[in-house]
């Protein structure tokens, strides 16, 4: 079937009963909000309409339009126009699915699931080359055989709350990656454990690579640390709002997987307040300690402030202890 | 001698002009080999598990053959040069950076290297001023597949003739056979890459065993070889320091510290990439077991007293044996150097003087 004879096409009126609830095989929507879309048609009717076509259970599956149809369901419509296709017409499912394709392509970006749901689709349907060469680009991926895979991993094996939690830029492509390194389960596990505590992003990142860095040294399953006493104590404590809870957490898991840094801060932290310090005058420790500079501020608002505060604190005597914390 | 198993054979367009070609393939009768265009093996491979490490891939190597060793400017310097005639290698170490540092599969071997060893060889006595201290086991073992590539045979004896080079030839396997068959000893180094032995015997998977190691370097050195040792990458692991000390022992009974140029320490250091690939590749590794830290140069590393305590230690006992032994940091910053070695060369040029002098030292 050419372009030219999908143009010709007349739109029929369709009881909406017969077409399918389900995306089925060609449509790659996920994570929308239908209601601008209902509220548009609802103004101003339908400007374009839905191509489906013949299935074997005398039904109509969606090509093109998901959205629309989804959204005239809503709106209680008893007919809905739609151009439709029949397996006389000669068209391939491949055929389906790069009408969709192209017809999304041209009005939106998909997002990260929906990219995956395409790769998904035409991975049965598409040599790997192809895919790598002219889908990639078109989804603007890069031509790279791991990304594929991962796309394709995304869609398969991600669970639909998580997709939804990417889809609404609430977790990270990275994030996805690193839940898709675990079993289903333990994956399952840690997202519902990160979820509930609301972690951000990079508290997400920090904890899920702090949580497989200790399971990894005690030989235990991801999971299996978070039902420890010690993070159960932090999760049942009734003194603690949510980010405060997020944060001991966190805390918690980083005191385990790096016991010298931690001891390090802390005692430089104390060694630090131990000095009495002037209130304008406070000393950083270099991140992890790397650097061997330490960082002196002084807040002043004029010369003579800043002259008198550098007296006093050539006076103070611990000056001279302060230095490496771990030594 | 270590043997690896090969598979097949890649001949890339434009490698089979080389005569080198030729004669590495007709080391390997019995090989499937099969031609291929340059840019066919793009896609990716890092899902392929082994890497191809049962692939030889020859091609025309169209970058540089001699550059500067990839240090950063935050940490100290060694200033060495690496002469790229390969990349990739058959053994499979966990903690191996060159697993994410190519995205080219296969065991990748240049085989136009004899023409374009002539004007690195010119590079050389343009500078009489300069030593260059030259290696071929940063991004390939230097002697891994030297039975079948035979850069022994090529590049020994143009370098055992320049005075104001060295060539160091780092492996962690036993193909010393080509070397010692050969008549040129001066300016050349065989060197040792070591660690402790569990992990050594858990993390360095088809090296050669330790006692191997020192086996053949002690047949290197009767042969009179100067030898050098790698201790890099140090890695802190239950019992880490009666496991080194058996380590150093072994060498105390292999080997004569006086006819050591150098031994280098330096810790596990990565690409943050690094670690997912070590995750999956190596899943019972315990190399991302310590504290790890990201370094100025953006490398994850220890936490610096942990290094300082592996240095420290390592330098101890290294010089209980000899003191004379030319131990080195590999990539640290000046205040590690002090508190671990007690002195420091304070930057990169400082610690190249410090090599080239030992150059001069050892050979002359």
């Amino acid at each position: 079937m050419g372009i030219p004879k999908i143009t010709d096409i007349t739109s029929q009126l369709v009881n909406p009963d017969k077409i399918e609830d389900s995306p089925g095989p060609y449509c790659m929507s996920f994570g929308f909000d239908i209601r601008p879309l209902a509220q548009s048609i609802n103004k101003v009717g339908l400007v374009n309409c839905p191509l489906v076509i013949k299935n074997k259970n005398a039904g109509l599956t969606v090509i093109v339009g998901y959205r629309r149809i989804r959204a005239l369901k809503m709106l209680g419509w008893d007919r809905i126009p739609c151009g439709i296709l029949s397996e006389s017409d000669e068209v391939t499912p491949l055929d389906c699915l790069l009408l969709n394709l192209y017809d999304n392509l041209a009005t939106r970006k998909l997002n990260e699931v929906e990219k995956g749901m395409v790769l998904a689709r035409l991975h049965s349907l598409v040599p790997k080359e192809e895919m790598l060469e002219i889908y990639m680009p078109l989804l603007e991926l890069p031509s790279h055989e791991p990304t594929l895979l991962f796309f394709l991993k995304l869609e398969q094996e991600l669970s639909v709350q998580i997709k939804e939690t990417l889809v609404q830029k609430r977790t990270s492509l990275q994030i996805a990656k690193m839940l898709l390194k675990m079993g289903s389960e333990e994956r399952d596990h840690v997202f519902n454990f990160t979820s509930d505590l609301k972690f951000n992003i990079n508290q997400q990142k920090q904890f899920i690579d702090n949580i497989n860095d200790l399971a990894a040294m005690q030989n235990k399953a991801p999971y299996e640390l978070l039902t420890e006493p010690g993070l159960r104590a932090i999760i049942e404590n009734k003194q603690l709002n949510n980010p405060q809870r997020a944060k001991a957490i966190l805390k918690f898991i980083r005191d385990r997987r790096f016991p010298s840094l931690v001891k390090a801060e802390k005692t430089f932290k104390k060694k630090v307040s131990c000095l009495g310090l002037p209130k304008s005058v406070n000393i950083y420790a270099p991140p992890y300690f790397e650097d061997p500079h330490y960082r002196l501020e002084v807040l002043f608002r004029e010369g003579r402030e800043l002259r008198d505060t550098i007296k006093r604190l050539t006076l103070i005597e611990g000056l001279d202890e302060l230095g490496d914390s771990w030594e | 001698m270590t043997h690896f198993t090969l598979k097949k054979v890649l001949v890339e367009e434009g490698a089979r002009e080389h005569a080198f070609t030729d004669e590495i393939l007709s080391r390997l009768s019995g090989i499937p080999v099969k031609n291929v265009r340059g840019n066919n093996l793009s896609a990716a491979v890092f899902d392929n598990s082994d890497m191809g490490k049962d692939t030889l891939h020859l091609l025309s190597y169209q970058g540089e053959f001699l550059k500067p060793c990839p240090g950063t400017r935050e940490y100290i310097c060694c200033g060495y040069q690496i002469l790229n005639v390969a990349a990739n290698c058959p053994m499979n170490c966990s903690y191996c950076i060159l697993q994410s540092y190519f995205n080219q599969p296969n065991l990748r071997v240049f085989v136009n290297l004899g023409e374009k060893l002539e004007r690195i060889l010119e590079e050389i006595d343009s500078k009489p001023e300069c030593i260059f201290r030259i290696g071929t086991g940063e991004f390939t073992d230097s002697l891994a597949i030297d039975p079948i590539i035979c850069w022994s045979d090529v590049l020994v004896p143009k370098f055992s003739k320049k005075k104001n080079a060295v060539l160091e030839l780092k492996t962690k396997t036993t193909n010393i056979d080509r070397l010692v068959a050969g008549k040129y000893r001066d300016r050349i180094i065989v060197s040792w890459s070591l660690n402790s032995p569990t992990i050594s015997a858990h993390e360095e998977h088809k090296a050669a065993s330790l006692n191997k190691r020192l086996e053949a370097a002690r047949k290197c050195q009767s042969e009179g070889f100067v030898l050098g040792f790698h201790f890099d990458p140090l890695i802190p692991h239950p019992g880490w320091k009666e496991e080194y000390l058996r380590t150093i022992e072994l060498m105390d009974k292999y080997v004569d510290p006086k006819g050591i140029i150098w031994i280098s320490l330096g810790s596990f250091r990565f690409m943050p990439g690094l670690k997912s690939i070590i995750r999956a590749r190596h899943p019972q590794s315990c190399v991302l077991d310590g504290e790890f830290i990201t370094g100025l140069d953006g490398k994850m590393r220890y936490f610096k007293p942990l290094r300082i305590a592996l240095y420290k230690f390592m330098r101890e006992n290294l010089e209980k044996w000899h003191k004379n032994l030319g131990l080195y940091l590999c990539m640290e910053s000046d205040d590690v150097w002090q508190k671990s070695l007690g002195w420091s060369p304070k930057n990169s040029q400082g610690l190249r003087r410090y090599l080239d002098r030992r150059v001069v030292e050892i050979f002359g």
